[in-house]
C-alpha cells in the first residue's frame, strides 16, 4: 500500500528566502503571520504522489533510433540533451508526480481576498511544502530500492526537457485519476503546487553533475542569483 | 430504449462490467497511448472483451471510450465523433453475439483539465466537450450515459446538463472519493447525493481509488444521502506502489461486495484491476445470495451544499444578507467599477461571523445583472465553503447563475402569482435547487396570516406538480415595519407558525425589516428574530455581523437542545472556534510599542516634516498597522482635506517603503503590509467621500490582468494592491483573461496603462499575442509586463512598453505613464 506523507513542520527558511528576506532577526508581526500561515498550510495541505519505475533506453543506438530516451512499457519519449546527460549511466528511471492539492489553491485564493501579506507568505510555504513532499518520496524511492543509486530530481521542463511532455507525462502516471493532479492548455500543473519530476536509478555510483545555476531555465530572471545566492534547486 | 434501462432496475440487482484498460494493457497496449484508438484499429480486440465481460454475467457493458474527448483526442488522427461510434458499435457487437438484453452504456470520463478556479477550462468549454460525445454516442444507439470517475461536482454538473440537453437517454453517474470521504477536488458525498438528485439523474455512485473494503464508509454515507439507485463500482483493492498490481482477488471481492449489499445497493461492477473473472464471482455470488436486504427508507432531511459544504435545515439556519446594494452606496460603487474583490470581502467577513448560507443580489440599474451576477458567484463559490442564495426577480439571471452553480443552492424567490410560478418553479426544478416561496401574489401581500398560509400552500402544490419535492420551498411569510403595520408583526409570526406546522415546511424570513423606522433597531430585530425562531423560523436572513443577531440565533439553539451539550455555543463565546474560513489577525506588534495609555509612542520620522496625526499615520503605514491606519486617517479627515491625507501622508509613506525594499531593508510581506495600512486608509478616504458626495480620488486609471493560459496570479494581485495605495484606479480582469477583453477594458475604461503578467514560458505567448491585439487596435495605452520568466529583452521583443521586475518598480511605472 502507498505510504501516506505527512508533512510535520515547514523550512522557514528556505520560505524567507523565496520571499527575497536576507536579514537575521525577523520582525515580530512576520513572525506571527508566519506562524498563522504556517500552521493553515499544513491544515490544508493534502500531499498526494504517485511514481512508477521503468526500465529506461539510453545507450547511444537507442537514443538515436527512438529520438530521445524511450521508457520501457509506455509511450513516452525523453528529449534533449540536459536529460540525457541526467540519465547517462542509469539503467531505470522513476517518474514520479507529487501535488498538495486543490485545498492549497483553494488558501491561497482565500488569503489573497483577505490579506494579501498572508497571501505571499501562504504561497512561499505552500513552495516549500512541495520541495519537502518531494525530499520525503525521494526518501520512499530510496527505501524501497536500497541497492541503487539515485540522481537529483529533473524537473519537465528544466533544461531543454520540453514542457511540453507534461500531459503525456501525467498520462503515463495516470496522474489525474490517481492523485487528481493534470495540466492545462499551457502545460502548467493545476493544483498549482505541483511537481513532476525523473529521478535516474543506477547500479553504479552517479556523478555528481552540478544542478544549480548553469542549466538552470530561470538563469537570468533569479533574482537570488542576482545576489550571489543560489536555490540548489 | 429507454424503457430497457428502467426495466433493468426493476430487477434485484444490475451487474456491470469491470476495467477496460487493464484488459486492453494485458492485451499489450502500451501505458500513455489513446485506448479509444483501438475502436476503429483493432474492433476485434474490443468485441472480445465486451463478450467476455457478458458471459461473466454482465447486464450492461461500458464502452471503450473513457477519454473519447477533444480534448484527449486532440491530433490523433480521428474525430470524437468516429471513435465514440466505433466505440458503440463494437459493444453493440458484442451484445448481438452474446447476450442480446444486455445494454450498452455510453462511458465517459473526466476532461482531463482542471475546471476553473484551480483550472482554466471554463464550465462552457467542458459543456460543449461532453455534449459531442452525447451526441456522437446516442446517435451510434448506446441504452444508456454513464459519467465516471469524476472528482469535481461542477465538471459532472456541465457533463449532465450536456447529456439531459443534447439526448434523452438515461444517465448513470459515479464519483471517485478517497478514504478521506472527499473527492480529490474536496467534493463530499453529501454534496453529490444532493446535487445529483437535483439534476434527476437516474442512478448514481462511486467508483474507482479505493477497493470495495475500503469504499465501505463511503457507501454507507452515501445510502444516508440519497434514494436514488445506488452504483458501486469498485477497484480490485489498493495497487502496489512498486508493481502497480491490485491487492485484492476475484474471490474476495465478491465477498467484500456481499458485504456492502447491507446498503441497498442496485447497480455492482468492478473499475481499475478488475477482470471478467471478477465480474462472474461477483454476478454468481449475487445469484446465489440475491439481494433481498431490507433496507429501511431513506429519510434525507431539507439541505442545500457547495460541493465542499452541505447544509441541513434541521435547525435554524443564519443567511447572510450582506451581498446586496439596497440602500448601500458603496456596494453599488463596487458592482459599477466591478470591484469583486469588495464584495469577496463581504463574503469572507459574514461567514466569520457565523452565516451559514449566503444571499446573492447583484441587482442594479445600469449594470448587466446577469453577466455580474454569473461573475460573482463563480468568485464566491472559489473562496468560500458556504452554499449561496441566488437572489434576483430576472429568470434569465437566476438561470445563467443556477447553471454554473457548483452544488444545491436556492432561488430566492418564487411568489403566489402566476407568471411568476410558471417562469421560476421550472427553473429551479431544472436545476435542482430549493426555492424561497413568498407568500403574496397579485394583490401583495394578505394582511390574515390565513390568506398568506392559502399562498404558501398554492406555491408548494404548484412546485409539487412541477415535480419540486416539498423539502425544497422554503416560504417565507413577509415581515411587515412594525411601526406602519404593528398588528401585522403577530400575524407575520402566526402565518410561520401554521405553515410551519401544518404544512410541515421550512421558513424564511428576512428580519431586519421589522425596525424599519424605529430607534434601537438592533434591540427590535433581535426580539423579532427570537419570537420567529420560537415560531418555527428554520431560515433567518439577517446581517450575521451584528452580534446580538447572530448571538440569539447560537442561544436559541443552545436552549432548544439543537446544540447538543452546547459544544457550539462554548466554542465560540469561550473565545475561539475551529473552522474560520477566515484566519486571525495577529496583533499589532513590531515597531511601535505602547505606552500605558495604549496609544502608540512614535518615534519621530526622519526627514519627514509632519506632526500630530499625520506623523502617527505615516509611522502606522510604516510599520504596517492596519487598524491604527484606519483610525488616524478618520482623525485626520476631521481636520484636512483628503488630497493632502493622500499627498503629504500616505503616499510618502509608501515611497519611503518602496525605497527600503528596494534597499533589502525590508522584504515582500513587509511591503504588503505596510501597502494594506494605506489601503485601509484609502477605504476610510473613500467612504469620507462618497458620504459628502465628492468626487472619487483617482489618479488614473489602470487595467491588469494574468494572460490567457495563466493560473498563477499572485504577482498581479500583489502589483493591484500597491497601484491602489498609490492611488491609482484598478481594473483587475483576473487570471486566464483573453485577448480581446483586455482589449475590450483598456476602450471601455480609456485606459492609458495596461499590466499583463504571465508566469511560463508557455504563457509568455499569450502575452506576446495580447500586445499584438493592443496594437492592432491601434489603442493609445502604455503597456507594462512582468512575470517569473520574463526578461527586459524579451518584452522588448514582444512590443512591450516596460518590463517592471516587480511591484514596486510596475508602481515606478504608473507613476511615469499617469503622473
Amino acid at each position: 500500500m502507498t505510504e501516506n506523507i505527512k508533512l510535520e513542520e515547514l523550512n522557514r527558511k528556505e520560505a524567507l528566502r523565496y520571499l527575497g528576506y536576507s536579514g537575521d532577526t525577523l520582525d515580530s508581526t512576520v513572525k506571527q503571520l508566519m506562524d498563522i500561515c504556517e500552521e493553515k498550510v499544513l491544515v490544508l495541505a493534502k500531499p498526494r504522489y504517485i511514481y512508477k519505475v521503468c526500465h529506461i533506453m539510453t545507450t547511444e543506438s537507442e537514443i538515436n533510433e527512438n529520438h530521445g530516451i524511450s521508457i520501457e512499457g509506455c509511450n513516452l519519449v525523453l528529449t534533449g540533451n540536459s536529460i540525457e546527460k541526467h540519465l547517462k549511466g542509469c539503467d531505470m528511471a522513476v517518474l514520479m508526480a507529487v501535488t498538495l492539492s486543490d485545498s492549497i489553491d483553494r488558501l491561497i485564493r482565500v488569503t489573497q481576498v483577505e490579506d494579501m501579506a498572508k497571501a505571499v507568505i501562504v504561497d512561499s510555504l505552500a513552495s516549500v511544502a512541495i520541495e519537502q513532499v518531494c525530499d520525503k518520496v525521494e526518501h520512499i524511492i530510496r527505501k524501497t530500492y536500497p541497492n541503487k543509486y539515485q540522481t537529483f530530481r529533473f524537473g519537465i521542463g528544466y533544461g531543454d526537457l520540453p514542457i511540453l511532455l507534461q500531459k503525456d507525462f501525467l498520462n503515463v502516471l495516470e496522474a489525474p485519476k490517481r492523485i487528481g493532479l493534470n495540466v492545462n492548455a499551457s502545460c502548467m500543473l493545476t493544483p498549482t503546487k505541483s511537481v513532476t519530476a525523473i529521478i535516474g536509478l543506477s547500479d553504479n555510483p552517479i556523478e555528481k553533475t552540478a544542478r544549480g545555476c548553469q542549466t538552470c531555465n530561470m538563469r537570468e530572471q533569479c533574482n537570488i542569483r542576482q545576489k550571489g545566492g543560489h536555490c540548489n534547486g | 430504449m429507454a424503457k430497457g434501462f428502467k426495466a433493468l432496475l426493476d430487477r434485484e440487482y444490475v451487474v456491470l462490467d469491470g476495467a477496460m484498460g487493464t484488459m486492453l494493457q494485458a492485451a499489450g497496449m502500451k501505458i500513455g497511448e489513446i485506448p479509444e484508438l483501438l475502436n476503429i484499429e483493432n474492433p476485434q480486440l474490443l468485441i472480445s472483451i465486451h463478450e467476455k465481460y457478458l458471459n461473466a454475467g454482465a447486464d450492461i457493458i461500458y464502452t471503450n471510450t473513457f477519454g473519447a474527448n477533444s480534448y484527449k483526442l486532440l491530433d490523433c488522427g480521428y474525430s470524437v465523433e468516429e471513435l465514440v461510434s466505433a466505440g458503440v458499435e463494437n459493444a453493440k457487437k458484442a451484445v448481438q453475439n452474446v447476450k442480446p438484453e444486455a445494454l450498452v452504456a455510453l462511458d465517459i470520463g473526466p476532461i482531463g483539465q482542471l475546471l476553473e478556479p484551480t483550472g482554466t477550462l471554463c464550465f462552457e468549454e467542458a459543456y460543449e466537450m461532453y455534449a459531442e460525445i452525447v451526441e456522437a454516442g446516442s446517435k451510434a444507439g448506446a441504452d444508456v450515459i454513464v459519467f465516471e470517475t469524476m472528482t469535481d461536482l461542477l465538471d459532472i454538473k456541465s457533463a449532465v446538463l450536456a447529456a439531459k440537453e443534447h439526448s434523452s437517454l438515461p444517465i448513470m453517474c459515479t464519483m471517485t472519493f478517497e478514504s478521506t470521504m472527499r473527492t480529490f477536488t474536496g467534493c463530499m458525498i453529501p454534496s453529490m447525493a444532493l446535487t445529483l438528485k437535483g439534476l434527476d439523474v437516474d442512478a448514481l455512485g462511486v467508483n474507482c481509488s479505493l477497493g470495495p473494503k475500503e469504499l465501505e464508509p463511503v457507501i454507507e454515507e452515501l445510502s444516508r444521502w440519497t434514494d436514488k439507485p445506488i452504483i458501486v463500482k469498485p477497484n480490485a483493492g489498493l495497487p502496489d506502489p512498486k508493481t502497480n498490481e491490485y491487492n485484492v482477488t476475484a474471490v474476495q471481492f465478491a465477498e467484500y461486495m456481499k458485504d456492502l449489499r447491507k446498503y441497498g445497493i442496485k447497480i455492482f461492477g468492478g473499475c481499475c484491476g478488475t477482470n471478467p473473472e471478477f465480474i462472474e464471482e461477483l454476478s454468481n455470488m449475487l445469484k446465489i445470495n440475491g439481494n433481498k436486504v431490507i433496507k429501511q427508507k431513506t429519510i434525507i432531511p431539507a439541505a442545500v451544499c457547495s460541493a465542499t459544504k452541505a447544509v441541513s435545515v434541521t435547525e435554524p439556519r443564519i443567511i447572510g444578507e450582506r451581498i446586496n446594494p439596497t440602500g448601500k452606496k458603496l456596494f453599488k460603487e463596487a458592482l459599477i467599477k466591478g470591484d469583486i474583490d469588495y464584495i469577496l470581502n463581504q463574503a469572507l467577513e459574514q461567514v466569520q461571523a457565523g452565516a451559514d448560507i449566503l444571499d446573492v443580489n447583484v441587482g442594479l440599474p445600469g449594470i448587466d445583472e446577469k453577466e455580474m451576477m454569473v461573475t460573482v458567484v463563480k468568485s464566491l463559490q472559489s473562496i468560500v465553503d458556504v452554499p449561496l442564495q441566488i437572489d434576483s426577480t430576472i429568470p434569465e439571471v437566476l438561470d445563467a447563475a443556477l447553471r454554473i452553480y457548483n452544488g444545491k443552492p436556492i432561488v430566492n424567490s418564487v411568489n403566489g402569482e402566476e407568471e411568476s410560478l410558471n417562469t421560476i418553479l421550472p427553473l429551479v426544478k431544472k436545476y435542482g435547487a430549493a426555492v424561497v416561496g413568498l407568500t403574496l401574489d397579485k394583490n401583495g401581500i394578505p394582511k390574515k396570516a390565513k390568506d398568506r398560509f392559502a399562498i404558501a400552500k398554492k406555491i408548494v402544490d404548484r412546485a409539487a406538480q412541477f415535480g419540486i419535492p416539498r423539502e425544497d420551498v422554503y416560504i417565507d411569510c413577509l415581515t411587515l415595519t412594525a411601526s406602519a403595520e404593528q398588528e401585522g408583526v403577530v400575524e407575520t409570526l402566526k402565518a410561520v407558525n401554521m405553515v410551519k406546522t401544518e404544512l410541515g415546511l421550512k421558513t424564511v424570513l428576512g428580519v431586519s425589516n421589522i425596525s424599519f423606522g424605529l430607534p434601537n433597531r438592533v434591540l427590535v430585530n433581535h426580539i423579532f428574530l427570537t419570537m420567529a425562531l420560537e415560531n418555527g423560523l428554520d431560515l433567518p436572513i439577517i446581517n450575521p455581523n451584528i452580534e446580538e443577531m447572530t448571538g440569539a440565533v447560537r442561544a436559541f439553539k443552545l436552549l432548544k437542545g439543537y446544540d447538543e451539550n452546547s459544544v457550539d455555543f462554548i466554542a465560540h463565546y469561550a473565545g475561539k472556534t475551529f473552522s474560520k474560513i477566515v484566519m486571525d489577525s495577529p496583533k499589532a506588534a513590531g515597531n511601535v510599542n505602547t505606552d500605558d495609555t495604549g496609544n502608540a509612542v512614535l518615534n519621530s520620522a526622519e526627514g519627514i516634516n509632519l506632526e500630530g496625526e499625520q506623523l502617527k499615520l505615516y509611522n502606522a503605514v510604516l510599520s504596517g498597522l492596519k487598524k491604527e491606519g484606519a483610525d488616524y486617517t478618520k482623525k485626520l479627515l476631521e481636520q484636512v482635506d483628503s488630497m493632502e491625507v493622500i499627498n503629504k501622508v500616505l503616499i510618502p509613506a509608501l515611497d519611503k517603503i518602496g525605497d527600503d525594499f528596494e534597499k533589502g531593508i525590508l522584504f515582500l510581506p513587509q511591503l504588503i503590509m505596510s501597502a494594506s495600512v494605506a489601503q485601509s486608509a484609502f477605504e476610510v478616504i473613500k467612504n469620507h467621500m462618497a458620504n459628502s458626495n465628492a468626487a472619487p480620488v483617482s489618479k488614473g486609471k489602470i487595467v491588469i490582468a494574468t494572460v490567457k493560459g495563466d493560473v498563477h496570479d499572485i504577482g498581479k494581485n500583489i502589483v493591484k494592491v500597491l497601484l491602489e495605495n498609490y492611488g491609482y484606479e484598478v481594473i483587475d480582469l483576473g487570471k486566464d483573461v483573453p485577448y480581446q477583453k483586455v482589449v475590450d477594458a483598456i476602450v471601455e475604461h480609456d485606459a492609458k496603462l495596461v499590466g499583463l503578467s504571465a508566469l511560463m514560458t508557455t504563457t509568455l505567448v499569450s502575452m506576446k499575442e495580447t500586445i499584438q491585439l493592443i496594437h492592432d487596435n491601434h489603442l493609445d495605452c502604455k503597456i507594462m509586463v512582468g512575470g517569473a520568466v520574463l526578461t527586459p529583452e524579451y518584452a522588448k521583443e514582444i512590443h512591450a512598453d516596460f518590463y517592471s521586475k516587480d511591484a514596486k518598480e510596475s508602481v515606478d511605472i504608473a507613476k511615469k505613464v499617469l503622473g
